[in-house]
This record gives structure tokens, C-alpha cells and sequence, in this order.
């Protein structure tokens, strides 16, 4: 109770000294809701997550883009559904140019396999940045040399070869499956492992688990330098510029190329003034030395185009896939083993056996005593309040209110509860917001 | 050689902007840590920008010291709230935090912080030594072994759980249950998202982690408590102490773990060395992991709580060692053993540097250089930790109404921040339930975590290997190190089934009802 008291003193004493700066931050930074654009903080949807490629092509076209625009631009990983969730939130986004996101060829994907409502036409682009074509590894103490060994190994094997280099019904597993009927291969002779990444598949086929992995030169560059695998070619109409003694498709007689992309978008109905500055913030960035210099030594393909040129690529891009998507050798080729509905059922089978086996021991409660839920109902209320005012009011005006709202129910002394509830939140946001670069709800004033 | 190991040893100890930028990283890991919500991988995700602007030696110190002291501060709000910082914390998260209800919050945290440096310093030696044979050991595992590795982790989880087995078996169930929620990565067909959008991303662990521990552990004690007991801080303050005591006793705590607990300091460095070397497994298994095998082999002379002691300092140990593991395979093939290496091996080529044996050839005093990094990161983060300590000490001093309040709000905020959706909010709030009514039931926490972690790659690599296999089961045992991992996890099984029905007869002998 002394240590209470002392406490209530000692923060009333700091706490107004609190209050004044804090106040005195927040103006200097804050809420400045001037008409120009933009005035707060831009929010970069990333639907991958940290550490991947798309990631850190989004952080360094967020640096770029902050000292372009004069605001912070914060990257936020949406990722989950190998992609449907950022390019839908993306999508759904309020069209005020406060959002945009970095597509990838997902989105010309997706929607053709039914998985997402979200296609390249819900989008406003604003220009291509990245382009890396799909290319075929296998270990480097295979037999094969190049992709006409594989295609006759193809042809005559019984058993099945393994590949992988993502999630069926990815970018590299279209590439493969569209390399191998531009060649009339009986497609079926090729299992693909469904695995999360080019990253672990190439650790899978280093393994020996599977045989050849198809995906993008960047992804695959440290093993090949080290002579752990091998490219037996590249799936683009040219060779690579950074990896120069890698053949082409083409080269080898196969007319077939196919890559991924990576580009900028707006959702649909942003006000022209809005997507003009932001189309050519974009446009100086992306023709920036600094991005030239990133994109080259993080070994990611540069390859940009305006927003004219983009929404032509993509509708393009579109289409081919839509054709190569609809085969019906591609329907057959996504199916698992086990059906989704195996693991659940498997799970509520032996919850069932403990539940039989075990009774007597989980009958059991232990919580004796009285059992006040009163407050438990007011943290849910004022938790569920906050989810639903937080976008209108904005999250300093939120917090204070369940900081505010919870102190008192909790019969703090109000003085205390007013300090706190002025000080806290304001400093939150300011952490939060300013100092690590993490987005907030933002409402009326701003924050 | 000789020459590059000097280069090396002057670019690391020798430039002052280095050290300035080591101690900035320390303090700002320690502080994104600390918060919940906030991971490791989002400390250095955010970082990634400002790491263009500088030379390979800074750009590297900078990301090994902020991650290992962020894995450090995991344990503040562990220790202190019950509130796991960062994922690899959660395994010990009930143990430490009894420790801390008995006002021994700064024991735990002084031990923690003192073997997290001696695993981290301990896995940059094994690193330096044997690192590039290690790394082939890791290009063994193919998609069925860490299918089996994942069961074993799943098994500690129960092994480690207080309480009835059954109880903590359908914890682990209920878990796992909660991953199959949203888009199936291996089938891509939604499951019990029942229309909404927002659950096709799944539950995200980490909000689910805050709501499971932090938040619940809130409502448990408001539910119980009457509202007077609120205007007062925590009886159980741990005794005012000056600086000197606090680290001294640390030191003397370590000291003795060290001498009396030697087999247990070496299998947790090993265990962390060796299962955060595995892409995909990282320091929240190896934590697990090494937690378990302590409990197994605590010798039955110690009391309960030292006995608790060496189990925590083991986890902790094993978490900072699986650090420096999971730069093994990411040095030496560029794969990267975990999301943290995955920026890493970004940073790299940003500088021109591609990871793979090359580098230890063509420039072996960089290599030489990441190894001294480690080693001082470790050695930055003692001080860093202890202040970190003292400083969060205060927040027991808080009066109850004011901090809850405020502990909600930081549950709220680490949920949202992390990909800034209100959905992750109402996940938190959920999942605060849910813990509310397990703790109630008598059900461990811990095991829904890693059932929610783990679910997903496990059903995946299972998937895998079936499809590898052509649907045949045998497949799962067709390699002899499946088979091996597949017997360790036969051994797991049964020694959980024996020590349960041990337990059972000596409650049915102390004719009491098996209660925790």
C-alpha cells in the first residue's frame, strides 16, 4: 500500500512534465492534416513475409519512396494464402493513395484457379519494377546436362520423377508444367512436391528427396556458385545479364519462356490528382542510381515499365495464363495425396480416444473460490469497442478511452488515471508509430 | 590465414563506429523484444533499409547483436507478466513466471541473461570450429525427417507439461486443430473459414501467443480477485537490491549451475547448435527441445525449484546457441535457416557477397568476422541485459489498476502492429478466452502454442513425403535417418506413457484424485 502511494505521487510529480512533452512531440510530427498530398504516413502491403525477396524489394522501395514523398512509408506483411491475402486487402484498400501494394504474379493467378475474386483489373498500376524467369536445377552429380536429357528421361522413365520450387499451382510449377507440354511430355511422369519456397525445396533437393527444382537464378545463386547444382537453362527470351553463362530455352530449341513479376499498384478509384504525384513518385525511384545499384547486387532482375505499358503487360500476362491455367493436364497435376479434410479429422479422431481413455483424470476443474465475471465483460467490451472506433476516432483517441475507461473500473485514483490516460497513449503512438515504423489505426486528427 | 584473422580482428574490435553501432542495436533488440508482439525478425526486417548505408562488418554486427539480445528480452515480459516475448520464451513461460509471483523475478532473469550469452558465445565457437563440416549434416534432412523432427517437438511439449498427460495431449490437440483454420498451404482449399475473408490467413501464433498467456493470465486474476487487492502493487515485490547485488547473485547463480550442472550445459548448447542449424526447425524447437531433455534428466537429488532453475537456464542457453546454428547452413549453402537468415543472406548480396564455401576461401576475413561479431554480441548484451533488468523490475512497483489497463493495451497494440489488421485484435481477444477457460479446466498453455506453430509444417511435410511416396506409407520410413528420428520419437512416447502411469498409481496410493 505505501509503494502505492509513493507511486501516485511520484507520477503525478513526472507526469505533467510527461504530458508537456509528449504533447510538444506529437505536435511537432503529428497531426498536421494539411490539404496537400500526401500528409500522413503511406502504408506498403506486402503479401509476403519478412525476409523473403518480395519483402525486401518492398523495404527498399519504401526508403526510396519516404525520401521521395517527404512521409513515412511503412512495409506490412499480409501474407497467407500464397498471396490471396495481401493482393485482396490491397484490393479492398480505402482509396485515398494512403495505400498501396507491391503485386506480384500471383495476382494474374490466382484468380484463374478460383481461389481468389482479386485480378489485375481491381487495380490501379503504377509501374512494373522486377521481372525473374523460371529456370530448371538439378544436383550437380546428375546425369543431366541439359534440358533434352531431362525431357528423354522424362519420356522413358516408370517411376515418376520428383520436383518442387514452390506450392503446386505456383509460378515455377506452371513453368515447368507449361516447358513440358510446349514439348508434348506426358506431364504426369513429373510428381510435384508441394513445397513452400525455392529456398527449402533447394535444400530438399540437396537431400535427395527430390530430383530437380525449378525457380528463379537469384533464388538458387549460393549453391550454384558453390557447385552444389546445376541450371540446365533459362526460361527467358534472353540470357541473364548477371548470370550471362546460363543458356536459354530458346537457345536449346525449346520455345518456351515464362517469369515472374513484381510492380506497384493503387486500388481502383483514387482521386487523379493523388495517383499522379504518386505515379510519378514511382517513376523517379524506380530510374533512381540507388534503386539501379540495389536491384543489382541483390541479384534481382530489373526490368520497369511505365503505368501504360504495365496495365498492358499485365492484361498480356493475363491471358497467357488464363490459357496455360485452364489445360487440363494442369487441373490433374495440383491434386494431394491426402485430401484437406485428413489432418482434422485424424486430429478430432484421437481428441475423441483421449477424451474416452482419459476421463476420469479431465473431469477435474481445479479453480475453487467465487468467480466474479463482471470484469472479464468489461475488458471484452472495451476491447471489442476499441476493434470497432479504433479506424473512426483514430488510435490515441481509442487507447485513452479504454486506458481511461478500464483505470477507473478498476477504481484507480482518478488523478493518476487522467495522467496516465493523457500520457500513455501519445507516447505509444509515437513509439509505435514514429520510431519502429509500424502502422496504426489513424482517424480524425490524423493518429 | 594468421593475417586475414588479425584484418578481421581489428575491422570488428578495432573501429569505434562499430562499437557505437553494437550498443544501439543491443539496446533497440533488447526494446522491440521486450515488447510482445514485436519478433526478432521484425527488428531486423526493420533495420534492413538503414543496412544499405553500411559496410558488410557494421551491417552484420548491427543484426547479430540486435536478434540475440531481442531473444534475450524475450524472457522480460515472460518472467515478469507471463506474456512471451518472442515465441522461443513461451516453452518456460509458467515455470519462470512462478519465480516471479514469490519475488524472485530477478534470480530467473539474472540466470536467463547469463546463459543466453554463454549459449550464444558457446554456439559462435562451434560455429568458428566445425561449422562448414556441421553444415552437411544439415543437407541431410529431407521433408520426411523434419516431419518426424516436428513430431518430437510436438512430444516435448507434453513432456514438459504439468499436470495430467491426457490434459496436456488434448492442449497439443486443440492447438494443432486451431492451425488448420484458413487457406491449407498443401491443398489450397479453405477450411472452417466459414466465408470470412479474414480467417483465410489462419490464426497468426503470435497474437494467439498474447492472448493465450498475457491477456488471460489479466482476466484470471480479475475474475478472482476482489477489486480492492487492484489499488495495491504486488505483494510479492522482489526485495530493493543495489546493483551490485543483483549482479553478483546472478553471476554466483551461474557459477554454480556451471560447476554442478556441467552434462546439462553441454546437451542444451549441442541440442540449440544443432536444431537451429536445420532450416525450418530454429531456436523456438531447440528451446523446446533442450527444455525437455532437462526435465528427463534432472537428477532426482535437487529440489523441485533448482531443479525448475537448470531447466529454464537450459532453454535459455539453447535458444541463443540456435542463433549462431542457423547461420551454419546460411553461410555455407545460403540457406537460410530461419526468416531471421533469410534477411541476412539479403543483406549479404546487397553487398555483393553471395554466401556459399566460396567465402570461407576468397573472403575468409569476413567469415572471421561474423564469428567475432558473435562473440561480442554476446559479451555486449551482459550489461545491456542487466540494465534491461533492473529498469523493467519497476514495473511490478505498478499498482495493479493502472498496469492492467496498460498491459491490455500493449496486448492490443503488439497484436495489431504485427500486420497492422483489427482481425489479429479479435484473435487476441479469442484466444484470451480460450486461455482463461484451459487454465481454469487445469489445461497447459504451452502445448497450444507450438500445436498452433507446428501444425501447419507439419501437415505440410507430411503431405510432402506422401506425395514423394506415392501415397505409401512406408515412405515415412525409408531413409535410415527417419528411421532413427522415428525411434527417438517411439522412445518419447512411451517414456511419457511411464512417467504418466506412475504418476497415476502414486495419487492412487496417496488416495487423492489427480489434481495438478
Amino acid at each position: 500500500m505505501t509503494t502505492s502511494a509513493g507511486f501516485d505521487r511520484c507520477l503525478i510529480a513526472s507526469g505533467f512534465r510527461v504530458f508537456w512533452i509528449a504533447t510538444l512531440v506529437c505536435w511537432v510530427t503529428g497531426c498536421n492534416t494539411g490539404s496537400q498530398f500526401p500528409a500522413r504516413p503511406v502504408t506498403l502491403i506486402c503479401p509476403w513475409s519478412a525476409g523473403g525477396g518480395t519483402d525486401r524489394l518492398a523495404r527498399q522501395v519504401a526508403v526510396l519512396l519516404e525520401a521521395e514523398l517527404g512521409v513515412p512509408v511503412n512495409v506490412v506483411n499480409a501474407t497467407g494464402g500464397g498471396g490471396v491475402t495481401g493482393h485482396t486487402r490491397g484490393a479492398l484498400a480505402r482509396p485515398d493513395g494512403y495505400t498501396l501494394t507491391i503485386g506480384t504474379v500471383e495476382l494474374n493467378m490466382l484468380h484463374h484457379r478460383g481461389l481468389s475474386a482479386v485480378g489485375p483489373t481491381d487495380f490501379e498500376p503504377l509501374g512494373l519494377l522486377n521481372q525473374d524467369s523460371a529456370a530448371i536445377f538439378v544436383r550437380s552429380d546428375s546425369t543431366w546436362t541439359s534440358p533434352a536429357d531431362l525431357e528423354q528421361s522424362i519420356a522413358a522413365t516408370q517411376r515418376p520423377l520428383k520436383a518442387s520450387g514452390t506450392a503446386a499451382g505456383g509460378i515455377w510449377h506452371v513453368a515447368m508444367i507449361g516447358w513440358l507440354a510446349r514439348q508434348e511430355l506426358p506431364t504426369d511422369k513429373v510428381t510435384w512436391i508441394s513445397i513452400n519456397g525455392a529456398a527449402p525445396s533447394l535444400q530438399e533437393l540437396m537431400a535427395g528427396g527430390i530430383d530437380l527444382v525449378s525457380c528463379s537464378v537469384p533464388e538458387a545463386k549460393a549453391l550454384l556458385e558453390a557447385g552444389e547444382i546445376r541450371c540446365l537453362g533459362v526460361m527467358s527470351p534472353q540470357r541473364l545479364p548477371a548470370s550471362p553463362e546460363i543458356l536459354t530455352f530458346a537457345e536449346q530449341g525449346i520455345d518456351w519462356s515464362l517469369g515472374s513479376w513484381r510492380g506497384l499498384l493503387y486500388p481502383h478509384g483514387v482521386p487523379p490528382d493523388r495517383l499522379k504525384t504518386m505515379q510519378a513518385a514511382v517513376r523517379t525511384v524506380s530510374r533512381s542510381d540507388e534503386f539501379a545499384r540495389f536491384m543489382q547486387q541483390s541479384g534481382f532482375h530489373m526490368s520497369l515499365a511505365e503505368p501504360h505499358a504495365f496495365t498492358a503487360f499485365l492484361d498480356t500476362t493475363d491471358r497467357r495464363f488464363g490459357k496455360t491455367l485452364s489445360t487440363p493436364v494442369f487441373a490433374e497435376a495440383g491434386k494431394a495425396v491426402v485430401g484437406a479434410w485428413f489432418f482434422p479429422s485424424l486430429l478430432g479422431g484421437l481428441a475423441l480416444l483421449v477424451i474416452t481413455l482419459g476421463f476420469q483424470s479431465l473431469g477435474e476443474a481445479d479453480s475453487g473460490g467465487t468467480v466474479r465475471n463482471g470484469p472479464i465483460i468489461g475488458v471484452v467490451a472495451g476491447v471489442l469497442a476499441f476493434v470497432g472506433l479504433s479506424p473512426v476516432v483514430g488510435y490515441v483517441i481509442a487507447t485513452g478511452m479504454l486506458l481511461g475507461g478500464l483505470m477507473l473500473a478498476f477504481q484507480a485514483s482518478w488523478r493518476t488515471a487522467a495522467v496516465v490516460t493523457l500520457a500513455a497513449p501519445l507516447l505509444l503512438f509515437q513509439i509505435f508509430s514514429r520510431f519502429l515504423g509500424v502502422p496504426l489505426p489513424w482517424g480524425w486528427l490524423g493518429w | 590465414m594468421n593475417e586475414e584473422f588479425f584484418q578481421a580482428l581489428t575491422e570488428v574490435f578495432g573501429r569505434w563506429d562499430v562499437w557505437l553501432i553494437v550498443i544501439a542495436s543491443a539496446v533497440y533488440g533488447i526494446f522491440v523484444g521486450a515488447i510482445p508482439g514485436l519478433t526478432a525478425t521484425m527488428a531486423v526486417a526493420l533495420f534492413v533499409p538503414i543496412a544499405y548505408w553500411m559496410d558488410p562488418v557494421a551491417a552484420l554486427a548491427a543484426i547479430v547483436t540486435m536478434v540475440a539480445c531481442a531473444i534475450f528480452s524475450g524472457d522480460l515480459p515472460t518472467v515478469l507478466l507471463r506474456i512471451p516475448g518472442t515465441p522461443a520464451s513461451a516453452a518456460y513461460a509458467d515455470d519462470a513466471y512462478a519465480f516471479s509471483k514469490r519475488g524472485e523475478s530477478e534470480r530467473v532473469l539474472g540466470l536467463a541473461l547469463l546463459c543466453s550469452a554463454f549459449g550464444g558465445i558457446v554456439g559462435a565457437v562451434v560455429m568458428m570450429l566445425v561449422g562448414q563440416q556441421l553444415a552437411r549434416v544439415a543437407s541431410w534432412f529431407s521433408v520426411t525427417e523434419y516431419f518426424w523432427l516436428y513430431l518430437i517437438g510436438l512430444t516435448c511439449a507434453i513432456l514438459v507439461a504439468h499436470g495430467p498427460k491426457s490434459k496436456a495431449l488434448l492442449s497439443l490437440l486443440l492447438g494443432l486443430f486451431l492451425s488448420t483454420i484458413g487457406l491449407s498451404a498443401a491443398h489450397m482449399e479453405p477450411r472452417f473459414t466459414f466465408g470470412i475473408p479474414s480467417l483465410y490467413q489462419g490464426i497468426s501464433f503470435i497474437p494467439a501467443m498474447i492472448g493465450l498467456f498475457g491477456l488471460s493470465e489479466v482476466l484470471l486474476i480479475l475474475s478472482q480477485g476482489d477489486a480492492r487487492s487492484l489499488s495495491s502493487s504486488d505483494q510479492s515485490l522482489p526485495p530493493q537490491r543495489r546493483w551490485a547485488a543483483t549482479i553478483a547473485s546472478a553471476f554466483h547463480e551461474f557459477g554454480d549451475r556451471f560447476r554442478h550442472h556441467k552434462a546439462g550445459t553441454a546437451r542444451s548448447s549441442f541440442l540449440g547448435i544443432l536444431v537451429g542449424m536445420l532450416p525450418g526447425a530454429g531456436a523456438d524447437i531447440a528451446s523446446w527441445v533442450s527444455f525437455a531433455a532437462s526435465r528427463r534428466a534432472a537428477s532426482s537429488e535437487d529440489s523441485m525449484e533448482t531443479e525448475t532453475l537448470h531447466s529454464i537456464g537450459d532453454a535459455t542457453t539453447a535458444n541463443n546457441a540456435a542463433l549462431a546454428g542457423s547461420w551454419i547452413p546460411a553461410l555455407v549453402f545460403g540457406i537460410p535457416g530461419d526468416s531471421i537468415t533469410a534477411i541476412v543472406i539479403g543483406v549479404l548480396m546487397m553487398k555483393n557477397v553471395t554466401p556459399g564455401p566460396q567465402i570461407f576461401n576468397e573472403q575468409s576475413s569476413l567469415v572471421f568476422s561474423i564469428y567475432l561479431i558473435f562473440l561480442m554480441a554476446n559479451l555486449v548484451l551482459i550489461p545491456v541485459g542487466f540494465l534491461a533488468i533492473r529498469l523493467s523490475g519497476k514495473i511490478l512497483s505498478i499498482p495493479k489498476a493502472i498496469l492492467f489497463p496498460l498491459i491490455i493495451v500493449f496486448c492490443i497494440t503488439g497484436s495489431f502492429a504485427l500486420n497492422g489488421s483489427s482481425f489479429d485484435v479479435i484473435t487476441m481477444l479469442v484466444m484470451g478466452l480460450i486461455g482463461l477457460l484451459l487454465t481454469r479446466r487445469g489445461f497447459p498453455l504451452g502445448p497450444v502454442v507450438l500445436g498452433i506453430i507446428l501444425g501447419g509444417p507439419l501437415e505440410e511435410r507430411f503431405v510432402q513425403s506422401l506425395t514423394a511416396s506415392e501415397g505409401s506409407p512406408m515412405g515415412l520410413v525409408s531413409r535410415p535417418l527417419s528411421i532413427a528420428l522415428a525411434l527417438v520419437l517411439v522412445g518419447l512416447v512411451v517414456a511419457i506413457w511411464q512417467s504418466s502411469q506412475r504418476e497415476r498409481q502414486r495419487n492412487s496410493e496417496a488416495g487423492r484424485p489427480s489434481a495438478r
